[in-house]
């Protein structure tokens, strides 16, 4: 018994009967008078724009962060944050991209060159003399949370170095990690393999890319399609033969699931079989812990956690299975945060003239976290750039729920983020 | 597994919600998007006008008693109708919004934003200022630049009803510096006491001795009475609201109160999440999937409610050729079944359209019923604008209506779902 809500984004426009909902949740137009909100760039501008045209109808669309909250609030299904991807990557085809935006899609790419050298390409990116050149000359903000390389060793590095102690088991599943699990946070990496092997499952890590959504956010949109193509060529196997693919960036499982196949129009069979196989860790915890197995017997973990689910988990719309979870944690006081938004949305809180838009947007969520406390030793979100954006913005360290819960299993240490010896 | 699973956020589905989380049922309330309030001017109106009668309805609950079946409010009663706005009125005091009736349980009578006598039972205290029994005369106060406010217009027609009235323009310059602002971003810039303070000198400045100021409902957001009470203090004046176009302030207060309440029961409301298929084990519902990023999300619940709103809201919709469905379950509708059958030949004939009159039909506990008068379902109830046989646009019965069945069906369901007391 299913209905189908599926409507093309373009089809979606005639949905929109202008109740403005979506523009009095937009966090962006509630700060900054730069955005005028999800309707009027969206649905209303969308009847001026048509494909190949040359000139965008509305340039406002670029200070759109891309979170999605219209589509969450929209009572009628427009699929508003989509047209806007769109409306950038119209004018990223007529006007050019800016070598700024160009670079920031390129995170797998940042990714793998600054990890053969990581200490002289954290000193080269974090010195104060370079951040001021990136921002006068490519207009990077000098003060926005870019990330270090990871001075260990690549996650990729540590797979193979641990090989022969990585469990064989007849059950499977493979793990999508993304660019920053690999080159900046090989320790989210870790804790998601040694949680997968402590609930009996070998991990497969298969050669995998970027997922896109940089470039997608970017308007760089034929780049982001061969990304895409080339994950659907590595990953759909699994898909297909019944493996789950897990994954802890929640922006990049939403891209792999929904963005990418959407944004870029890739509906054949084996992009279909994709989306269907790929589960953020946590929607695919909930599944087995509601089968019964989950194994629940946490070490207590005493301390008050502001949790922030991020726009790109709950654009999932899977409500809150981290959240979930962690309360199952005896002595974790998970408390959720309903602010709208970090801010960060990727790489627009990078850019200069967004930084400060960042900021404000931000603001709700920053005082919640540091309003639960003291003391607050961590807060907790799922995707990596606003864990930065939130630690950022409140100096208190941010860890994602996977690192919890392999503290709760004895697994792993929050404070230090390695694992635990015996892993 | 939930004891309730509500599908719609409009004020049906959150009085319901509130009615069972507060007999201690697990509830979670899932919706398409944000909900009607946030359309809505913020006032519960129970009924104004009893069609084809154009004579204004004065004691709407003691008209109610005199309602036969089908019309819903027979269903529920007019002592039910009573309480149900009496357990709201008693929630919204205690969190600070409180709401107003007139004596003698007689209709307010309050300026629409087209200056029309729009008629509510109870009122933000805020908008029942405004009430056009009284005698005062009032001072109408808009901002030039604020879209979709029209003073001069309100004035004018209400002076044609006999309302002692004058209007006055401010720039919108003294409540914002934005160059765009709707009503919302306006309500929250006027949470900064510095632009009340401005805006407070300005209304003392035009305001003559013995007026009341009646403004656009843009007094605040979250701290509305505070908002209120400054401004009445700086200008001297008693201060009312109009309400405006969407999105609606008062509405959207309405919204916060109620989603505050049901958080403090653990009661999620998940936005962005649309029920798409269900399954069935013998007479009842198992389970409802929701529409996500990928594969459908199941929601089990023993119990599920229904209040998906009317032609307007969303609960039904109906093809090219015509054809009416209930979008959630396929209800059978009680619905013209030509589509040249939806309208009659006058735009204004007294009987009002038949699609407006169309919807679920309903046994006395509020359960979907077939063409024998059987529960469809055996655990399945419906309330709100979804119900067929009112007319909630022409009758000004929306609000109550709402309110009044959903507290029927949750006190029904209640009873369902309670455990049998062990021996």
């Amino acid at each position: 018994m299913h209905a189908t809500s599926w409507q093309s984004v373009d089809h979606s426009l005639d949905a929109c009967i202008k109740c403005n909902i979506c523009t009095s949740a937009c966090p962006v137009a509630a700060v900054t008078d730069l955005f005028p909100g999800p309707k009027y760039s969206g649905p209303q501008a969308q009847r001026y724009r048509e494909n190949g045209q040359l000139t965008s109808p509305d340039h406002a669309v670029d200070y759109c962060s891309g979170c999605r909250v219209c589509n969450e609030v929209c009572p009628t299904g427009v699929k508003i944050a989509e047209m806007n991807a769109r409306a950038r990557a119209q004018i990223a085809v007529s006007e050019g991209i800016p070598l700024r935006n160009r670079l920031l899609g390129r995170n797998e790419l940042l990714g793998k060159v600054g990890s053969y050298v990581p200490n002289l390409a954290n000193f080269g990116l974090h010195n104060p003399v370079s951040r001021f050149l990136a921002e006068k000359v490519m207009g990077i903000a000098r003060e926005a949370p870019l990330p270090h390389w990871s001075v260990n060793g690549s996650f990729g590095d540590w797979m193979r170095k641990t090989r022969a102690d990585r469990l064989q088991s007849d059950k499977k599943v493979v793990y999508f990690h993304g660019c920053a699990t690999m080159y900046y946070e090989p320790f989210i990496g870790k804790a998601t393999v040694a949680v997968l092997e402590h609930l009996g499952y070998e991990v497969i890590v298969p050669p995998q890319n970027c997922c896109g959504l940089p470039m997608l956010s970017n308007g760089e949109f034929p780049a982001a399609k061969s990304y895409h193509q080339h994950n659907i060529a590595h990953l759909s196997g699994y898909a297909r033969a019944g493996l789950p693919i897990v994954g802890t960036s929640t922006s990049c499982t939403l891209t792999l699931k929904e963005e990418a196949p959407e944004l870029l129009d890739m509906h054949d069979e084996a992009a279909q079989t994709l989306r269907m196989g790929v589960w953020d860790l946590f929607e695919w915890l909930r599944e087995l812990y509601e089968q019964g197995e989950l194994p629940t017997d946490f070490r207590s973990i005493e301390m008050i956690l502001p949790y922030h689910a991020p726009c790109q988990q709950r654009a999932h719309r899977v409500g809150k299975p981290a959240l979930e979870l962690m309360r199952l944690i005896p002595g974790l006081d998970v408390r959720e945060s309903h602010a709208a938004c970090c801010g960060i949305a990727g790489t627009y809180g990078y850019k200069t003239e967004k930084y400060r838009i960042a900021m404000d947007v931000g603001a709700d969520l920053f005082n919640f976290v540091t309003e639960q406390g003291p003391p607050i030793n961590f807060s907790a979100c799922d995707s990596e750039t606003c864990r930065w954006q939130m630690e950022h913005g409140t100096g208190i360290p941010s860890r994602h729920p996977v690192e919890f819960l392999a503290a709760a299993y004895g697994l792993y240490d929050l404070a230090q983020r390695t694992l635990a010896p015996a892993v | 597994m939930l004891d309730l699973l509500v599908i719609g956020a409009g004020l049906a589905g959150l009085s319901a919600a509130l009615s069972a989380a507060e007999a201690g049922l697990s509830v979670r309330v899932i919706a398409k998007g944000m909900g009607a309030l946030y359309w809505s001017a913020g006032t519960i109106d129970v009924l104004g006008y009893l069609p084809p009668a154009d004579t204004p309805v004065e004691q709407p609950l003691a008209r109610l008693a005199g309602l036969e079946p089908p019309h819903p409010y027979a269903l529920t009663g007019a002592d039910e109708v009573r309480a149900s706005l009496a357990w709201l009125q008693a929630r919204l005091a205690e969190d600070g919004l409180p709401y107003v009736a007139a004596p003698d349980e007689a209709n307010l009578w309050l300026p629409s934003p087209a200056g029309a006598k729009r008629p509510a039972y109870l009122a933000p205290a805020a908008q029942s200022a405004g009430a056009l029994r009284r005698t005062d005369p009032i001072l109408i106060v808009g901002f030039l630049g604020m879209r979709d406010s029209f003073p001069a217009l309100i004035a004018d027609n209400l002076s044609k009803q006999d309302v002692w009235v004058r209007a006055q323009m401010l720039s919108i310059g003294e409540i914002t510096n934005r160059r765009d602002a709707n009503s919302v971003h306006l309500a929250q810039g006027l949470e900064d006491p510095r632009l009340r303070q401005h805006l407070g000198k300005e209304l003392r400045r035009l305001v003559s001795p013995g007026e009341r100021i009646g403004l656009p409902a843009v007094l605040g957001l979250d701290h509305h009475a505070e908002v209120i009470d400054e401004l009445q203090t700086l200008s001297g004046a008693l201060i009312f609201e109009i309400p405006t176009l969407p999105p609606s302030v008062p509405g959207m207060r309405l919204y916060r109160a109620l989603r505050e309440r049901l958080r403090g029961h653990g009661v999620r409301i998940e936005a962005g999440m649309e029920a798409i298929g269900f399954g069935t084990e013998g007479d009842r519902i198992a389970w409802v999937e929701t529409e996500t990023s990928a594969r459908p999300l199941r929601h089990h619940a023993a119990t599920y409610l229904l209040a998906t709103g009317g032609i307007l809201g969303g609960g039904f919709t109906s093809d090219p050729a015509g054809n009416l469905r209930e979008v959630v379950f396929n209800l059978p509708l009680n619905a013209p079944q030509e589509r040249s059958a939806w309208f009659r030949s006058e735009f204004l004939d007294p009987r009002g359209q038949p699609i407006f009159q169309a919807g679920v039909e309903v046994n006395a506990s509020f359960q979907p019923v077939d063409g024998q008068d059987h529960p469809v379902y055996a655990n399945l109830w419906a309330a709100g604008g979804l119900l067929a046989h009112a007319d909630p646009i022409r009758e000004r019965s929306l609000e109550g209506l709402s309110l009044a069945t959903g507290r029927r069906a949750a006190q029904a369901l209640i009873k369902a779902a309670a455990v049998p007391a062990t021996p």
